[in-house]
């Protein structure tokens, strides 16, 4: 019978299959274990994410309901998020962090140093998860000693057990360390001389009332955990797609000026963020079913992208295809804030990466996923390269 | 609240009340504007959003800055009279304000 369980670890593995009988026999499914609704096909969720009156972020943006009391940018519809979002929007536009290229290149360049000549290297834990990291902690103001420990933390908060619908334990208690972390620096800061970043201009909108205090702790969280997971995940679910798919690494390789839509086939092909949730507003009538007010409803936003409705031969890797439109940054109030950033970081890492390894293979029976009903990648990629 | 028009490719006329610090993006998706998809959220890298300002208010809007301008370079549909609504904010001084969603792209 067809099922969509984005708690059961086998989904994890291989999702596509799962997706394509959703789009096909069942666009609007409900998971009556767990009470939510799942839109699968383009149009569905691209209207979804234009349509927050209907589709409200303000009950979170996971099926299970959220802990936090406080709003933050992802769980708040406008005005509140107009508010939120405005305040540094303006800081990610793509010329904005088009200036982080260099620091990108080095940071990628020391970590790449090590292994240069070995013809091995982890393509997660010894490059991916921690330059994403070293950049937004930098964007950030965090000392570097402390990256490693944040970037553990974080990893704990997305995790979760198979099965059970809730955070664990662990996620709660490194949710805590966090806010207190960012609550100490925040401290730290107001003693000492005033900084020009992210976080001065949060700190400034708490000074003039724009937001309290645990709405910038709330912000600072979302953001740490944003520019840390998905990026990783997104070069890892790179290196991944072009060895399962060496005619287009040649390619890639022959026209290095494929590499942007390279990135953004990867994104619609295989992003990272499977699936975000709203909660409808009222009933919602849809091929047939009628979905209730009150309910969660699952954006797939993976499947989504490979919806052969919108895209033609969806199920093949075309790195010259250029899907700009796809929905693996999400759409509407909510894309993701750090695309451009996202865009940039995996740039300059498959340029980095590719340069430095010739033939590569990704060593599969080393491969190990992260398990998240949200994000999908790996957690390991061994790979074997021509040094 | 300041209203603003979009007259959408099939001719309809949509009028939307923009809350505050909104932008012309914003605002459309509030009004369910057909044509103004706002991709990328409003980080000035989509283009989306585009719209033709109607002659009257084209001066009485907010400048244009270099990235919007360059992203505008880029468009088939692109007018003297273009602007991205992801980046013109909505003030009081906008009430009325009339802008045409040109085809998409």
């Amino acid at each position: 019978m067809l099922n969509y369980d984005p708690f059961d670890y086998a989904l994890h593995d291989d999702p596509y299959a799962t997706y394509r009988r959703l789009r096909d026999e069942a666009p609007v499914f409900h998971n009556e274990k767990f009470g939510f609704w799942a839109l699968s096909r383009y149009d569905d969720c691209q209207t979804a994410v234009r349509n927050f009156g209907l589709f409200s972020s303000a009950q979170g943006t996971t099926l299970e309901p959220i802990k936090a009391e406080v709003p933050t940018l992802i769980n708040a519809d406008p005005p509140v998020h107009t508010k939120m979002r405005h305040l540094i929007a303006g800081m990610f536009t793509p010329a904005k962090v088009a200036v982080l290229e260099a620091d990108v290149r080095a940071l990628a360049g020391e970590l790449l140093a090590p292994h240069r000549d070995s013809g091995r290297i982890d393509i997660i834990t010894d490059f991916a998860a921690k330059l994403p990291m070293a950049i937004i902690s930098r964007l950030l103001g965090f000392p570097k000693a402390d990256e490693d420990m944040l970037r553990g933390l974080t990893d704990t908060v997305v995790h979760r057990d198979e099965g059970v619908f809730e955070m664990p334990d662990e996620g709660m208690h490194a949710s805590i360390k966090l806010y207190g972390y960012f609550a100490e620096d925040m401290k730290r800061r107001a003693a000492g001389p005033p900084r020009d970043d992210i976080i001065a201009a949060l700190m400034d909108a708490e000074r003039s009332g724009a937001l309290s205090h645990e709405e910038v702790l709330g912000y600072i969280f979302i953001l740490s955990i944003a520019g840390n997971e998905t990026t990783t995940k997104l070069i890892g679910n790179m290196i991944f797609q072009l060895h399962r798919h060496p005619d287009q690494l040649a390619l890639l390789r022959a026209e290095p000026e494929l590499l942007p839509s390279a990135i953004e086939e990867t994104m619609r092909y295989d992003g990272p963020t499977q699936m975000m949730a709203r909660t409808a507003t009222r009933d919602i009538a849809l091929h047939g079913r009628t979905i209730p007010a009150g309910a969660k409803v699952a954006l797939l936003f993976t499947c989504a992208n490979r919806d052969e409705r919108k895209y033609e031969d969806a199920e093949v890797y075309d790195v010259r295809r250029n899907p700009r439109d796809h929905l693996g940054f999400g759409g509407g109030l909510h894309a993701c804030l750090g695309a451009a950033l996202a865009r940039l970081e995996a740039k300059v890492a498959m340029e980095e990466l590719l340069a430095m390894m010739g033939d590569f293979a990704v060593e599969e029976a080393g491969l190990q996923r992260m398990h998240s009903p949200q994000v999908r990648g790996f957690t390991h990629v061994p790979v074997a390269f021509a040094a | 609240m300041p209203k603003i028009t979009y007259v959408q490719q099939d001719g309809e006329a949509v009028t939307a009340d923009a809350l505050p610090l909104m932008t012309l993006m914003e605002t459309a998706l509030m009004g369910g504007v057909d044509g103004i998809i706002g991709t990328c959220g409003g980080i000035c890298s989509c283009a989306t959003c585009h719209v033709w300002v109607a002659p009257e208010w084209v001066d009485r809007l907010p400048p244009m800055g270099q990235e919007e301008a360059d992203m505008i370079e880029g468009l088939v549909h692109r007018r003297p009279e273009s602007r991205l609504g992801c980046q013109v904010q909505v003030d009081e001084a906008l009430d009325g304000l009339v802008v045409r969603v040109p085809p998409a792209e």
